[in-house]
Formats: structure tokens, C-alpha cells, sequence
């Protein structure tokens, strides 16, 4: 009786025919195929199952935990993950080993236009991690309209990047990952690039708040992935994105021009540093103790540009 | 002790009261008949919240406690003029009546649709959250009305412990509101390149929590949410439906087009909260009552099948123990 499409006439047809069309259909063979190809499920990722295992999140009965992230989608992306960690960026971490246990506030240098560095500093944590952990990334507050990308997001750990999220996270020994650049960093131009736009303070005062240590990442290679050139602002503002990057090869190539150029990646792990107080300090306090912060990271970034030299595509000669 | 229900050919009263019945005696008040297969335990009359038949109810029996479950959900079966008056003025004669009668302890459901689906929604949504509902679905204007009513009733009139409760998606064997209907129906819309975060609370669970509430009367506002969370998608594969993608673009048009073939209605709202998730946090609920749901949103899914509903309602009053 309460079926969608009850009664007589056209809507039996329309329940026949949608039926028929996406249910007795035998498209299963060729659905296995795609699948296959889609994720790359024919790569071997050494040592998913075992990191997988030892993540410490609670999942309830449906694989989901508290806040969205679902390892059932990263064990199906992990294939094209490592593909893209190993073989196209060739990432080498440092620092791994100092990061302390439970909550940690990771701050990044943020640039490339996309996010593959939040990616690349989220893998190394995850692939060369001790124990490996999930990176919760603070993600634009535009990222939930796009669709497809705000799912996928959700699932491997991303989020909105807004204090409340970001405190509840802390305040459950998650680690976060911030980029207190934000959209001036992920848009700058390739001139500017491993030069630290402003930093916003909220990060600080949430980490005095919480106690939560916080580890400087310098991300070094991503932000030469697409360098761009000119920032098209009206074209960005007609579209509702926070920016428009016009590189060499983008939009010219059209979208070949969207493949990131292979420069090698490192990601390096800063010592933790840790701050007294409560969170509720005037701005100027709090800036200092950001300006802490930033120098630590820049003097990460450079010490880590300095070993690489001028090999961008092929690492620093060893 | 004396219990009024209101909303008491629902399913969720009829569980309440038959858990404890023997317990306590129930009247229950409800402006739709009965269902005649089911029984419900106690005196039961048709009223509606703002009539003077509800009067006449408190100045017949001398109730302890109440019980309001008694929300129209929004449908197109009911014009908003007619939920206004049940949701808002009812229920605003109904608090009244509580405070005039001297009732001890009243219990109101309210729903977690109040806060609205909105893409800057946080993570969970604490019980102190903005209630952004009204201002983007005026269609929900009445559930928003009707939790501030219950809210300032909560806070100027003390002699009577108000507990408001705000459920997420209520799912179950016996429970008929939209999302139930859709997951049934076995094609269930969604957005296309959408697939929000939900979360489900089993009927068993929500008597329970309702149980909760009216045993230890204490005052205060508590999201109440179910096992965790589960993305659409999966909850539509759960409950073996069909999910069908619709383009964001004539997902509208498209729905009215469906809501008008089918029986079930698809309030506009709803596609809003297939698109951006809406997730409650009832840590503080689970640590001031010692909730702690027992059905898990699986198998609740699962077990929600193609209603057969003679079967089901009518065996409702005996073999469903809560």
C-alpha cells in the first residue's frame, strides 16, 4: 500500500520499466570490470590491511565512525593513493618519529591551488605514520556545495574548516590538520610560493584550550604542481570559487592542463611545540605565540628547500 | 500514576504506553482515529490539541505526567494553517493546561529537523545550536515555533519538570513518517553527487528514551540520536531499496512530479537534508539519563522490510517489549 509508484495505468509502467532498466539488466561482468579499472584495484599497496587495522577509531555497526570517516573508502582509493604517493610524487617524511601521542594540531604551509598537499602530509601519516593515524583536514567552508568531492572528503577524514569542528576533534584525540594560510596560501602565485601568507590566530587559541601540541609540516614540492601565473579574479567570482589560477598549461591544454606537474614531494615534521595558557588571551599574546609558530615552519620549509637545491622534478642529489 | 498521551495512535505512544502500561495509567488523545487492529492501553479519545475537548480531558482526570508526541508531521495531507494551529496554538493550550492542572512532569518530542540543513551546519549540532530551519524551509516554521513555545515553557513555569527531547530520523517496523515510507517503497531519491552523513534512531530505542525522560524528570532540552552515523546511500542499500540518483538541477520539479505519483509526500525540505548533513550529538543525554541506544542502525534498517501493515501493527501490543 505504500509503495512509491501504487496504483493502475502509467505508474506501473513507469515502476516496470525503471525496474527493468536498473535492476534485471545483466551488466554485473562489465560492472566488475570497470570497477577494477576504476580504483586501480590491481596494485598491491604493501601493508594496507595492517595499517587499516591498527588506526585507532571506533566504528559503529554501518563502518562509519563519529564524524564520517569510513576506512571501507580508503581501502578502495588506497591503490590510486599509493600510486599517486610513491610513484608520481615519490614522497620521502622526516620527523615521523617525533610526533607525541593522542591529539595533535598539525600546521601546514598551504599552496598548489589543490589541496594534494593536505593529501601528501595525510598519507604520510597514514602510510609511514608509527602508529599510523588519519589526519583530519580543515577543508574551505565552500568544499560541502561541491558534489562528489564534499563525499569523498567526508569519507577519508576531511572537514569544514570551523572552530567548532575543529575543537570537537581535539576534544576527542583526533589529529588535525590546518592550513592557517587558507585561501591566501592555496591561491598564491608560483612567485610567491613557500613564502607564508598571514596567518589566521584561531588555530592557537583552540590549541591553548584544548593543550593540544602543535607540529609544524613543511610540504615541500606541492606547491610547484600547478604553478600559477595570474589569478583570474573575475572569472573566479562569476563561478563562486575563491580563485582562478591561469598557469602555463592550464586552461591552454584545456584539461591536460589540470594534470599536476611530478615534482618530488617531502613532507617534514616539525618538533612539537607547546604553549601555556587558556585560549582567552588578548590578540596580541596570541599573535605572538603564532609568529612562533610560522618561524618554526618557515624554518623548516627552508632547511628542507636548501637539501633539495634546484631539483625539483628529482630531489635533491644525494 | 496518571499519564496523558497525546498522538496516541502513533506508533511510538503505542509503545510507551503498552511497555508501561500496567505501570501507569494511560489516556491518550489524538485527532486520528485509532487504527482498529491495534489497541491501545487505556482510555482514548479524538480530539484535537485546541479544542475545548482537551479542557474537558485535565478537568476529568488528574494527570502526573504528559506525554506530547502529538507533532503533525509536515505533509501535504495537512495545509500549515491547520499544523500551526495543532503544533503551535495545541500545543501551546496543552502547556497551559499542564501548568493550570498541576502537573509534575511533561515530556515533549520535538525533532532535530529544527536546526535545518545547511552546508555550514558543524560536524554534530549541540542542543545550544541556532535553529536555522525556519529561515531557509518556512514549511518547518511550525516545528521551530512549536520548540521555542515548549523551550520558554521549560524556563519560565518551573513547578512543571519540561523535558524536550529532539529526535534525529525515527525508523521502525511500525513508524510512518516520510523517511520510513521512502526507504520502503524500494526506490528511495537522492541528490546526484550528494551523499550526506544520517543518522537513524530505532523506535524501540526512542520509547526508551522517552521512558527515560518521564522516570527521571529533569528539565532541560536533549538531542536524541541513535547508534552513529551512516551516509544515505548506505542506508538506502540497508534497507534494500533502490536509490536513484536525481540531478540537483530538476531534482525539484522532479520530486513534486514523484511525490504526486506516488502516495508518499516529499516535502521540498527534505532534499535539503539529502544534500548537506544534519548531525546531532546526544552525549549530553546519554550522560544525564544513562541512554545508551540498543538496536543498531543496521539491523534496524534491515529489519524495516515492505510494511505488511495489518501484521505488523496489530501485533504491536503484545509481543513488542521495550
Amino acid at each position: 500500500m505504500l509503495s512509491l509508484f501504487s496504483g493502475t495505468g502509467y505508474p506501473v509502467a513507469i515502476k516496470m520499466v525503471l525496474k527493468r532498466a536498473l535492476m534485471e539488466t545483466d551488466l554485473e561482468q562489465l560492472k566488475d570490470l570497470v570497477k577494477k579499472w576504476e580504483h586501480f584495484e590491481w596494485i598491491e599497496v604493501p601493508g594496507l590491511e595492517d595499517r587499516l587495522s591498527r588506526l585507532k577509531v571506533e566504528l559503529n555497526s554501518a563502518g562509519f565512525d563519529r564524524w564520517g570517516l569510513h576506512p571501507e573508502t580508503l581501502r578502495k582509493f588506497a591503490p590510486m593513493l599509493y600510486l599517486l604517493y610513491h610513484k608520481y610524487f615519490r614522497v620521502e617524511t622526516s620527523g615521523v618519529s617525533g610526533i607525541p601521542e593522542g591529539r595533535v594540531l598539525f600546521i601546514g604551509n598551504h599552496g598548489g591551488q589543490i589541496p594534494l598537499d593536505a593529501m601528501m602530509a595525510g598519507l604520510a601519516l597514514f602510510m609511514d605514520g608509527e602508529p599510523p593515524r588519519i589526519a583530519r583536514a580543515m577543508v574551505e567552508r565552500w568544499v560541502p556545495t561541491v558534489p562528489f568531492i564534499s563525499t569523498l572528503f567526508t569519507r577519508i577524514g576531511a572537514m569544514v574548516g570551523d572552530p567548532m569542528n575543529c575543537r570537537e576533534l581535539l576534544e576527542h584525540d583526533q589529529s588535525v590538520l590546518v592550513f592557517p594560510e587558507g585561501v591566501r596560501g592555496s591561491g598564491k602565485l608560483f612567485k610567491d610560493r613557500y613564502q607564508l601568507q598571514r596567518f589566521g590566530t584561531g588555530f592557537m587559541r583552540l590549541a591553548l584550550e584544548t593543550k593540544t601540541p602543535i607540529v609544524p609540516v613543511a610540504i615541500i614540492g606541492t606547491e610547484e604542481t600547478y604553478p600559477s601565473v595570474y589569478n583570474f579574479e573575475v572569472l573566479a567570482k562569476i563561478l563562486g570559487a575563491p580563485y582562478f589560477p591561469i598557469t602555463p598549461f592550464f586552461p591552454l591544454l584545456g584539461p591536460l592542463g589540470l594534470i599536476p606537474l611530478p615534482s618530488k614531494v617531502t613532507v617534514r615534521f616539525g618538533e612539537p611545540m607547546y604553549f601555556e595558557g587558556n585560549g582567552k588571551e588578548e590578540e596580541e599574546k596570541i599573535r605572538e605565540k603564532v609568529q612562533r609558530v610560522k618561524d618554526a615552519l618557515q624554518g623548516e620549509i627552508n632547511s628542507g628547500l636548501k637539501i633539495r637545491g634546484e631539483h625539483i622534478f628529482t630531489g635533491a642529489a644525494k | 500514576m496518571k499519564v496523558l498521551v497525546t498522538g496516541a495512535s502513533g506508533a511510538i505512544a503505542r509503545l510507551v504506553a503498552s511497555a508501561l502500561s500496567p505501570k501507569y495509567e494511560w489516556v491518550g488523545v489524538d485527532p486520528r482515529p485509532c487504527p482498529s487492529e491495534t489497541h491501545f492501553p487505556g482510555e482514548f479519545m479524538v480530539a484535537d490539541y485546541h479544542s475545548r475537548k482537551l479542557d474537558d480531558v485535565f478537568k476529568k482526570h488528574q494527570f502526573d505526567a504528559v506525554l506530547h508526541l502529538g507533532r503533525i508531521r509536515e505533509s501535504q495531507k495537512y495545509s500549515p494553517q491547520y499544523r500551526f494551529q495543532m503544533n503551535v496554538v495545541g500545543t501551546q493550550k496543552l502547556l497551559e493546561l499542564c501548568r493550570t492542572n498541576g502537573v509534575k512532569n511533561l515530556v515533549i518530542l520535538s525533532t532535530y529537523h529544527v536546526y535545518g540543513a545547511h552546508r555550514l551546519n558543524p560536524l554534530v549540532i549541540a542542543e545550544d545550536a541556532p535553529l536555522r530551519a525556519s529561515q531557509s524551509f518556512p514549511e518547518l516554521s511550525d516545528a521551530v515555533e512549536m520548540d521555542h513555545a515548549a523551550t520558554h515553557f521549560m524556563w519560565k513555569v518551573r513547578e512543571v519538570r519540561t523535558t524536550i527531547l529532539r529526535p534525529t530520523n525515527v525508523i521502525g517496523k511500525h513508524v510512518r513518517n516520510t523517511i520510513c515510507s521512502l526507504l520502503r517503497s524500494g526506490i528511495c531519491p537522492r541528490v546526484f553527487g550528494f551523499d550526506p552523513l544520517m543518522q537513524f534512531i530505532d523506535e524501540k530505542d526512542l520509547a526508551r528514551a522517552l521512558i527515560l525522560a518521564l522516570e527521571n524528570p529533569l528539565p532541560g532540552i536533549f538531542n536524541v540520536a541513535g547508534e552513529g552515523v551512516i551516509a544515505l546511500s548506505h542506508a538506502i542499500r540497508h534497507a534494500q531499496a533502490m536509490a536513484v540518483p536525481v540531478p540537483p538541477i530538476v531534482t525539484a520539479s522532479l520530486v513534486r512530479l514523484l511525490a504526486e505519483v506516488s502516495k508518499i509526500p516529499f516535502p521540498p525540505y527534505l532534499l535539503e537534508f539529502f544534500k548537506y548533513p544534519t548531525i546531532i550529538s546526544d552525549d549530553l543525554f546519554r550522560k544525564t539519563f544513562g541512554y545508551q541506544p540498543k538496536v543498531k542502525t543496521v539491523q534496524s534498517l534491515h529489519h524495516l522490510g515492505p510494511i505488511s501493515a495489518r501484521a505488523a501493527i496489530s501485533g504491536a501490543s503484545q509481543d513488542e517489549s521495550v
